[in-house]
């Protein structure tokens, strides 16, 4: 269709989803939670995975259903560096390959399942997935987050929830500037992304917000005045997200690191994790910290909700309509398709650099009024109460 | 999930500048004097110098280059 003709109804258009899930290290949470001696059922990837510690301490993921009579590996028992099937007992070991069948005197050909490559890093459980098999590439890697096994900053704070839509809509809000302000109540001033390889940035710049001073502050409102905020986001692959965000306060700068990443379940829905981080410091001593971390987490499963809110009730759209203040969404799922097709068809201009700054001007203009305004309504309705 | 063009570039293209110091040729389009799109390729990725901080800010020297196109009018800055 041709988009000429200046009155002609705009049509949203929207292909069916890709049964293919994206190539990538994805994040399953604390490695900790998988540490138990017990197996853990992750539905991934359209697949049902089960995740085990071995005596070894070895963490490892393969194919939820034993390839002897399809029971679920998942409801069996670690023994030794293996998962053992409830239904028969055989031992599974984290290669893949069935160890023993404590009835059998010996173990068929080609007992082997599927096995998905694991790294522990910082503390987080990571897997990976590529539909091709191939095994992750060295240059492909999670960077190391410094502040999550140093003593001057808090531990993880880890939230978990299930997300039904398509992970694309995650993605998107890289780019969506206008979102922050209208669905998250902060008030970017500046942006810009940069996409390049396999990572996909976001710089932004806010202010912070008079009209939502409550919810920002959790209420205490007695606290040093919050002037803004820096933040630096990076998607390193399809789905982990590093967000190095700084909250600049009256006298002194709040550090933190917040990771958003999710894992596919399947083609209309995902796993939606957040993970956040604080520096101590003079100003912020790490009982302080503790607690700004959990606030802050509260505050981010608050971004969530409102998010996850507008995706349970919007359609998907292939097709956006924007207007000069939006930011890239088209070469951002431009970038995001790399994930999608096998290694060989990796076009450049999926991976080339791409550099995109918004004029901030006219936003800033008009979210100032609508702030004011905003302040305004409730002072005259204080007045009147 | 077949890749989209970007309506907005039917009323404004990408444009070719040259960078000074490293020679480099990207595409750019200005919505706005603040407003900046930069697509680089593998060449005049490889031939820039001016990227080795800061991987996510924007070369100075092509900054400067972009800035006097749309000055002297070589790219057409929309508004």
């Amino acid at each position: 269709m041709t988009a000429t003709e200046p009155d002609a109804v705009r049509a949203i258009e929207a292909e069916a989803v890709s049964s293919r899930f994206a190539r990538g290290w994805h994040c399953l949470g604390l490695a900790e939670k998988y540490r138990d001696g017990k197996p853990h059922t992750v539905n991934a990837f359209g697949q049902k995975l089960v995740v085990f510690t071995g005596a070894d301490g070895e963490t490892n993921v393969l194919d939820g259903y034993c390839r002897h009579m399809g029971g679920d590996l998942s409801q069996g028992t670690v023994k030794g560096n293996e998962i053992a099937c409830p239904f028969h007992d055989w031992r599974w070991g984290g290669d893949g390959r069935c160890k023993k069948i404590p009835y059998s005197r010996r173990v068929p050909l080609r007992a082997r399942t599927a096995a998905w490559p694991t790294m522990v890093q910082d503390g987080l459980l990571f897997v990976w997935n590529d539909p091709e098999g191939n095994k992750p590439p060295d240059e492909v890697t999670i960077p190391v987050i410094e502040g999550a096994t140093r003593d001057d900053w808090t531990d993880w704070r880890w939230t978990e929830t299930t997300v039904h839509t398509n992970a694309r809509e995650v993605i998107d809000n890289v780019v969506d500037m206008a979102h922050f302000f209208y669905i998250h109540k902060s008030f970017p001033t500046y942006f810009k992304n940069v996409f390049e390889g396999h990572v996909a940035t976001q710089i932004m710049r806010g202010r912070s917000r008079d009209d939502a001073r409550e919810q920002r502050d959790g209420g205490g409102g007695g606290g040093p005045r919050m002037l803004g905020n820096s933040s630096v986001a990076s998607y390193h692959g399809p789905s982990f997200m590093i967000d190095e965000l700084t909250y600049h306060y009256e006298g002194y700068d709040l550090r933190s690191v917040l990771i958003n990443c999710h894992y596919p379940i399947d083609q209309d829905s995902f796993s939606l994790h957040s993970g956040i981080i604080v520096q101590h410091s003079d100003a912020l001593p790490p009982e302080a910290a503790e607690a700004t971390a959990r606030k802050l987490s509260d505050f981010i499963l608050t971004g969530f909700e409102q998010d996850i809110e507008i995706w349970r009730n919007k359609t998907r759209i292939d097709n956006p309509l924007l207007c000069e203040e939006d930011g890239p969404v088209y070469q951002l799922r431009r970038w995001y398709r790399q994930f999608f097709v096998d290694v060989a068809d990796v076009a450049p201009e999926m991976t080339d650099r791409f550099e995109f700054e918004i004029d901030t001007t006219r936003p800033v203009e008009s979210w100032q009024r609508e702030v004011e305004e905003n302040l305004a309504r409730r002072e005259a309705q204080g007045a009147s109460a | 999930m077949t890749v989209r063009q970007d309506d907005r570039l039917l009323d404004g293209p990408l444009l070719p500048v040259r960078c000074r110091r490293c020679d480099a040729e990207v595409l750019v389009r200005k919505a706005s004097w603040e407003q900046t799109s930069i697509q680089w390729n593998a060449a005049a990725r490889a031939a820039c110098t001016g990227l080795s901080g800061d991987p996510h800010a924007t070369c100075p020297a092509l900054r400067s280059a972009i800035q006097e196109a749309a000055l002297t009018g070589a790219i057409a800055v929309m508004e």
